[in-house]
């Protein structure tokens, strides 16, 4: 039977060794400077990742951090820490985790610079490992959406993303004590 | 770039210039792409001209600054909106209560001025959230347990003025009831400090609410007569157990007595923890233990999905053939295992009245629960803990064929009876039939105030004008029908403001008149969060 799971896992196949080949030439464009060097990887621990899909997380460990993320408390020190601490951060969650931490990331100044989202009633598809490797490699091309992520049916399918922090200041820094 | 309402190019880029040398140019806003983030992610509006978007935004850091941009804003009538955490979505977000105002973010005013253990209260600024709040418990080891809305990354002043509510304990589930001593800049720019803070050097600021003279704490929530800077909330100790007891009881309308009953045990203090209503109809048990989709009898589901509404007549029957009681009720119980015991022997006493009714205590367990028995529940609101769960409920509905984006809230307080439950979720299950909206078979009131329900009605938000205006016709319509039988809005989205503010009427409108009144003497320029839950300078 095709469940939701396993569909993820198909089309995912492809796209986790394209995003492994893209994540050598994305770091070759950062050092000549095309584009900036991504600080963070998160991963949505809410959702169960597809088996290829986790094969390409591990090994991007070997690369850059990857921080899990979960929308409580215990997970949220951690990720302000990132937050505070990043310049581009790139992203795979779910569609409500990305809504979430959109907001929480405009306050440090960040902004959605590219997004890819890939439905899981598309089984094969190459979009998303084409995009995500579009992401990491810094291109952002165009036909990835930029605008803010609005919450909507899509809200539980797999969803790539980068963003940058702004030149200016963030509104919210570390908490000072008194 | 968007002007405020009456103001002058030229004296608002004079303005935007003195903000700017108050508080720095990095935190003065006024880019597209940045105050695009001021705008209300879930709002009703969205895209249509009535939609509040703010003209700029400034970030102050500190009380003195809060001063100094009033007095600017006083000096060339520009109106300024504070926001604390700006994530009050659906109730007006980061956006302002009037179109072109400034909004004064004070999310950089992030400190936790105090918090004292031995007496359980903490002083904070708008820019503290519950996240940072409890973190902050955590990582210093103190033994403070802190009540928090869903989703939690609110700020705890800005919950409070709104009104918001939490899961835990009677006494601290109404952040504004909790609150104990605010400092405010009012719109002339003087710093005040309300009960025994307006004594110099007081040192029971935290510890007794009513200071000396008029009590004045309620005219900072859900208004516009000063920013808050800071404000002190009594915390509780963290229980030592936790647990939950279900009980049961047969008939439709066993609700009454059933609804009576837990009411004189709280207003006896017996039940103190909230408590959740549901029915096993709807196959759930109506405990949080329950895990998985609801599991509906077969004999029972064609009811519940009836197109013409679900007829209690017959629910009630097949429920009765189906061996299934018709209410569940659970409670959230708190503290030393024997405190908890003696809770539910009353509870059992006092609800065994009912005849039918049962009863299932859960495993009391000591506090606080391991990490990985925390990861296992969803809803962590009930053991003082913020999450932001609420948003992975799962894939948004559509309305109209277009994708829902957000909710808001229809909201009323209805009285705490079995009688007023019952009518209320017929009378609104109607109209969204009616309308067409998203809606569950069967709706229940909740028990977050101590001595009302609230009958909370979730309405989608879409970006098609024509899909949110007839949710805007919806929400009109479940206002009349609830003003009609007495039922009042407790908070609503600044769409509605006019709206709301409009049924509390009593002798032509005199608590409005005495609202604005009081505006035109503090505000006499109206520059504070002009319209903010339609309170109005009388006196422009």
């Amino acid at each position: 039977m095709m469940t939701r799971r396993t569909a993820v896992g198909a089309g995912l196949a492809v796209a986790a060794v394209a995003c492994a080949a893209r994540l050598g030439a994305y770091e070759a464009a950062a050092r000549r400077g095309q584009t900036r060097s991504i600080d963070v990887l998160l991963i949505d621990e809410t959702i169960e990742m597809p088996r290829q899909m986790a094969a390409f997380i591990e090994a991007s460990r070997q690369r850059l951090p990857v921080l899990g993320i979960q929308l409580d408390a215990a997970a949220h020190a951690g990720l302000m820490r990132v937050l505070n601490s990043s310049r581009a951060i790139v992203g795979i969650s779910s569609g409500a985790t990305l809504f979430c931490l959109e907001r929480l990331a405009w306050d440090h100044g960040f902004r959605l610079r590219g997004r890819s989202q890939w439905c899981a009633s598309e089984p094969g598809d190459q979009a998303f490992g084409q995009d995500m490797a579009a992401l990491l490699s810094g291109a952002s091309a165009a036909p990835l959406a930029t605008c803010a992520y609005r919450p909507s049916r899509a809200d539980a399918t797999l969803h790539a993303w980068v963003m940058h922090k702004s030149a200016r200041p963030p509104v919210l820094q570390d908490r000072r004590e008194v | 770039m968007k002007l405020p309402p009456n103001v002058s190019q030229a004296d608002f880029t004079a303005a935007l210039t003195a903000f700017a040398r108050i508080v720095g140019e990095q935190w003065l806003f006024t880019a597209e792409e940045d105050l695009e983030l001021y705008r209300d992610s879930y709002s009703i509006l969205w895209g249509e001209a009535d939609e509040r978007t703010a003209s700029a935004a400034v970030a102050p850091d500190t009380a003195d600054q809060v001063i100094e941009l009033v007095k600017v804003a006083n000096h060339y009538r520009i109106p300024i909106n504070p926001i604390s955490a700006g994530k009050n979505l659906g109730y007006g977000g980061a956006a302002p209560a009037s179109a072109g105002s400034v909004v004064l973010d004070l999310k950089r005013m992030n400190r936790i001025v105090e918090i004292d253990e031995r007496h359980a209260y903490v002083v904070v600024e708008p820019g503290v959230s519950y996240f940072d709040l409890y973190n902050y418990i955590q990582d210093k080891g103190l033994k403070l347990w802190i009540d928090c809305p869903s989703p939690g990354w609110g700020s705890v002043i800005g919950n409070a003025l709104d009104g918001g509510v939490g899961v835990t304990l009677a006494p601290y589930r109404s952040h504004f009831d909790a609150q104990c001593g605010i400092e405010v800049v009012l719109p002339n720019g003087r710093l005040m400090r309300t009960g025994m803070g307006a004594l110099p050097g007081a040192t029971t600021w935290q510890q007794f609410k009513p200071g000396f003279g008029p009590r004045i704490d309620g005219l900072f929530k859900q208004s516009n007569y000063g920013v808050v800077t800071k404000m002190g909330f009594w915390l509780m100790p963290p229980p030592e157990n936790h647990t939950t007891g279900l009980v049961t009881v047969p008939k439709f309308h066993d609700l009454i007595p059933l609804v009576d009953i837990i009411g004189r045990l709280e207003q006896s203090k017996i039940v103190q923890g909230y408590w959740t209503l549901s029915s096993p109809t709807t196959g759930t048990r109506g405990d949080a233990a329950h895990s998985g989709a609801p599991l509906v009898d077969p004999r029972i589901l064609p009811i519940l999905n009836d197109p013409d509404g679900v007829n209690m007549d017959k629910l009630a029957a097949a429920a009765q053939s189906a061996g299934l009681p018709f209410w569940s009720c659970e409670f959230n119980l708190y503290g030393p295992k024997k405190f908890i015991q003696a809770q539910w022997e009353c509870i059992c006493d006092a609800v065994g009245a009912i005849p039918g009714a049962q009863f299932k205590l859960n495993e009391i367990r000591s506090l606080p629960l391991p990490a990985q028995d925390l990861a296992k529940l969803f809803d962590v609101g009930p053991l003082g803990i913020p999450s932001l769960r609420t948003f992975s409920l799962g894939p948004m509905i559509s309305y109209e064929g277009e994708d829902v984006v957000g909710h808001i809230f229809f909201s009323p307080v209805i009285p705490r009876t079995g009688e007023a439950a019952i009518e209320a979720m017929d009378v609104f299950a109607r109209i969204a039939r009616k309308y067409r909206l998203p809606y569950p078979p069967l709706q229940f009131p909740t028990s977050i105030f101590e001595r009302a329900f609230l009958f909370a009605v979730g309405l989608p938000v879409t970006r098609s004008p024509v899909a949110n205006a007839k949710v805007r016709a919806a929400f009109a319509e479940l206002l009349s029908m609830a003003t009609a039988r007495g039922w009042g809005e407790y908070r609503t989205a600044p769409a509605f403001y006019e709206l709301i503010m409009g049924t509390y009427s009593y002798n032509d409108h005199a608590l409005r008149e005495f609202l604005e009144t009081i505006k035109g003497a503090v505000d006499p320029n109206g520059i504070m969060s002009p319209g903010r839950y339609a309170i109005r300078s009388r006196h422009p």
